[in-house]
């Protein structure tokens, strides 16, 4: 723990522009080079259309149980194993919404990385992140 | 006993944690976002340690005591939150390069005003959810080991300040991805042995409802605050010196301090304006928002408030902010809905088997604490004492990993957004809001936790959640229309929450949409945003920068074959917004 200690090594000058109060300047507009400009199009609109399914899917799951539990109150009668099955209920969406998470992020990712996007150096498989 | 075994190794292993994530610290982005270096899988361990608060780990099966299996609904719209999250903010809001959601508001729409209303939004949100942390810290210790309350608070206040101060982000990453797993297996192993212990007739009452009416044996109370009971016919309590008394029937105003006995065979009391624990409707899977017969209605509400609120809270972004690129923010929002799920099997455990065995804190509101009075009603020895020692312990690293991430955003709130100033200053912000939490958490003692961590909910799904969902998807918005919404958004939701504290008239679905405003408080704040925007013209840049938000981070720059990754332009360490000699002589050059 000791050994690979990290020690802040700045100049006098660094550390006293650091402890100063700072002024944030002026406000930039963001640019967005044009040369990227379709490739950035192209992901916004095919992320848009997948967020819009999984967050469809999310909302079917999410409000539609409720819904069913108060149209058939007869499944609190039905028990599996002991167990109502309107209490089990409330405990499958777990399971279904991690298998919706990395369906939705394996579906995002492969758009980043898609062939087909327009792109005039597309997506490299970054080594960073995996 | 208990609390000096269980809470001081707790409080120490998160010191210690916290020393060893002291590293070199230098500028605002290293104390605020861990310098950006934080991978998925940590970061989505120290989300859902600071997620799991003491609204979780305690809350959630009290409410299920409280007011019916139902409520097992919130933990579903605590993780539906982070699919939204996924979906619609997670990498896009990571590529914006800010350090807080006020931060990214400048950013996108370059107005300083917004900024201070994000900022301002930030406070509220936090101190909502703070106070109940540092209540239920103070109200367990007491519960359990019988400490003045405020003890609990004070002790949560001086480890949460420490570490901060000390540590910054990345202390509070390492502690947070720490306690997830000690809370994970310190809700687990419990429910396990309490469910092998019970027996099995306490196993089948569990799953069949029934009335809480009689003292199944002898039972004490004890009511912190004053309340009012309905005492049935036939009602004994029993006298200090072992002898029993009949209670009169009728209303019976109990102060606040005292301790009943209730003698087992004697019909239980009821409290005014509230069902008893199995009453019929407690076994219904819908959650009826104060008892007015819409329960559908309630059951949606508090799904809106909790999923999108959770796409706003300010401590669960800014931990977004420590991945280092948008790619990795998305991965630890999918990993945090799975690492969440395996928690979130378990609080209906506790309060399916609370409700047999300790339905009586429901007479002095303390339904809170049945997670930790359970073990001590099933085993009377010491390994029921175990039980009861790592519960405490699990709740109390609940209340520290999220005070954590909330005390640092709103020492980044007040530092970085409204006054902004150095590292020293932000560590001096640390203590300043730690203290004013507790002084704050003092008098706060007879306010229930999950209301007010519902309103932090509320708050945030109708402000945040409309600014960062339109600021990340719709080029159009702008400056005027974002203040416009958040404005409303905050009015709409503490209007109502006022309306309810001052308890204006009202039945029905009026009265469920008071208690829980985010079905109308969250689209009209979206509307008046898009209206707002629509009538003002949106500035020319304003589509680069929403667009820029979706361009990932790892792409090949066309002027370059090189193979460095392009220069993140949102990144704050590539300083867009300081000058820098090179662009002065440009610009000297250029003229």
């Amino acid at each position: 723990m000791t050994g690979n200690r990290r020690v802040a090594v700045t100049s006098p000058q660094t550390r006293l522009a650091h402890a100063r109060r700072r002024h944030r300047g002026r406000w930039r507009p963001a640019t967005l080079d044009p040369v990227e400009a379709p490739v950035a199009i192209a992901l916004y609109h095919r992320q848009r259309a997948q967020a819009l399914a999984a967050l469809g899917a999310l909302v079917a799951l999410v409000a539609g149980l409720p819904l069913l539990l108060a149209a058939v109150p007869g499944l609190g009668d039905v028990r599996l194993l002991g167990v109502p099955v309107s209490w089990l209920a409330l405990v499958a969406p777990f399971p279904a919404m991690v298998l919706l998470g990395f369906w939705h992020l394996r579906r995002a990712e492969r758009i980043e990385e898609d062939p087909d996007t327009p792109a005039p150096g597309r997506g490299r498989r970054s080594g960073a992140s995996r | 006993m208990i609390v000096a075994f269980a809470v001081a190794p707790v409080v120490l292993v998160t010191l210690l944690i916290g020393l060893r994530g002291v590293a070199a610290m230098r500028t605002t982005s290293d104390f605020l976002v861990a310098s950006r270096r934080v991978s998925p899988l940590l970061n989505s361990a120290a989300v859902s340690g600071e997620y799991l608060s003491a609204a979780s780990f305690l809350g959630v099966a009290g409410l299920v005591v409280k007011d019916g299996i139902g409520a097992l609904w919130y933990p579903v719209g605590f993780t539906a939150g982070y699919i939204a999250m996924l979906t619609l903010v997670a990498a896009p809001m990571r590529r914006s390069g800010a350090l807080t959601v006020p931060d990214f508001a400048e950013a996108r729409l370059a107005s300083p005003s917004l900024r201070r209303l994000a900022a301002v939004v930030v406070l509220v949100i936090s101190g909502l959810y703070l106070v109940p942390q540092f209540r239920t810290a103070g109200l367990v210790l007491s519960v359990v080991g019988g400490t003045p309350y405020w003890v609990g608070v004070v002790v949560a206040g001086l480890a949460v300040s420490a570490t901060l101060a000390l540590g910054g982000m990345r202390a509070a990453t390492y502690v947070q991805a720490f306690q997830f797993f000690f809370k994970l297996v310190l809700f687990i192993v419990p429910a396990l042995w309490l469910v092998a212990e019970v027996g099995p007739e306490v196993r089948d009452d569990a799953l069949r409802p029934a009335e809480f009416t009689e003292f199944t044996r002898d039972t004490e109370v004890v009511f912190r605050a004053g309340a009012t009971l309905e005492v049935p016919p036939g009602a004994e309590r029993r006298l200090p010196d072992g002898t029993t008394a009949a209670l009169p029937e009728g209303e019976w105003q109990v102060p606040a301090g005292s301790t009943v006995v209730f003698p087992a065979g004697s019909p239980a009391p009821e409290l005014r304006g509230e069902t008893a624990p199995g009453a019929p409707g407690w076994e219904r899977p819908l959650l009826d928002v104060g008892d007015e017969g819409y329960p559908l209605l309630g059951t949606w509400a508090v799904l809106i408030a909790t999923m999108l609120g959770t796409m706003g809270l300010p401590h669960v972004i800014m931990r977004f902010h420590t991945s280092p690129d948008g790619r990795s923010a998305r991965r630890t929002a999918a990993l945090t809905v799975a690492l969440l799920g395996v928690f979130y099997l378990f609080p209906g455990i506790y309060g399916v088997l609370g409700r047999v065995l300790v339905p009586h804190l429901y007479l002095s509101g303390a339904t809170d604490s049945a997670v930790v009075a359970l073990p001590a009603q099933v085993d009377t020895g010491a390994v029921g004492a175990l039980f009861t020692g790592l519960l405490t312990a699990g709740a109390f690293a609940a209340f520290l990993a999220t005070s954590l991430g909330l005390v640092l955003v709103v020492s980044g709130a007040i530092s970085h957004d409204l006054v902004p100033g150095g590292l020293r200053q932000l560590r001096v912000a640390v203590v300043v809001a730690a203290a004013v939490v507790v002084l704050l958490a003092l008098p706060a003692a007879r306010f229930d936790a999950g209301t007010l961590v519902t309103w932090g909910f509320t708050v945030a799904a109708s402000t945040f959640c409309p600014l960062l969902v339109l600021g990340i998807w719709w080029p159009r918005l702008t400056a005027p229309g974002a203040i416009a919404g958040v404005a409303t958004g905050l009015a709409g939701s503490s209007g109502a929450f006022l309306a309810t504290v001052l308890g204006v008239p009202a039945d029905g679905w009026v009265a469920v949409l008071l208690v829980q405003p985010a079905p109308w408080s969250v689209p009209l704040a979206f509307a008046v945003m898009v209206a707002v925007s629509l009538f003002g013209r949106p500035p020319p840049w304003s589509t680069a920068a929403m667009l820029r938000l979706h361009l990932h981070e790892h792409r090949r720059s066309p002027f370059t074959d090189r193979a460095t990754p392009v220069r993140d332009l949102g990144h704050s360490s590539w300083s867009a917004r300081r000058s820098s000699a090179v662009r002065r002589i440009t610009r000297r050059l250029v003229r």
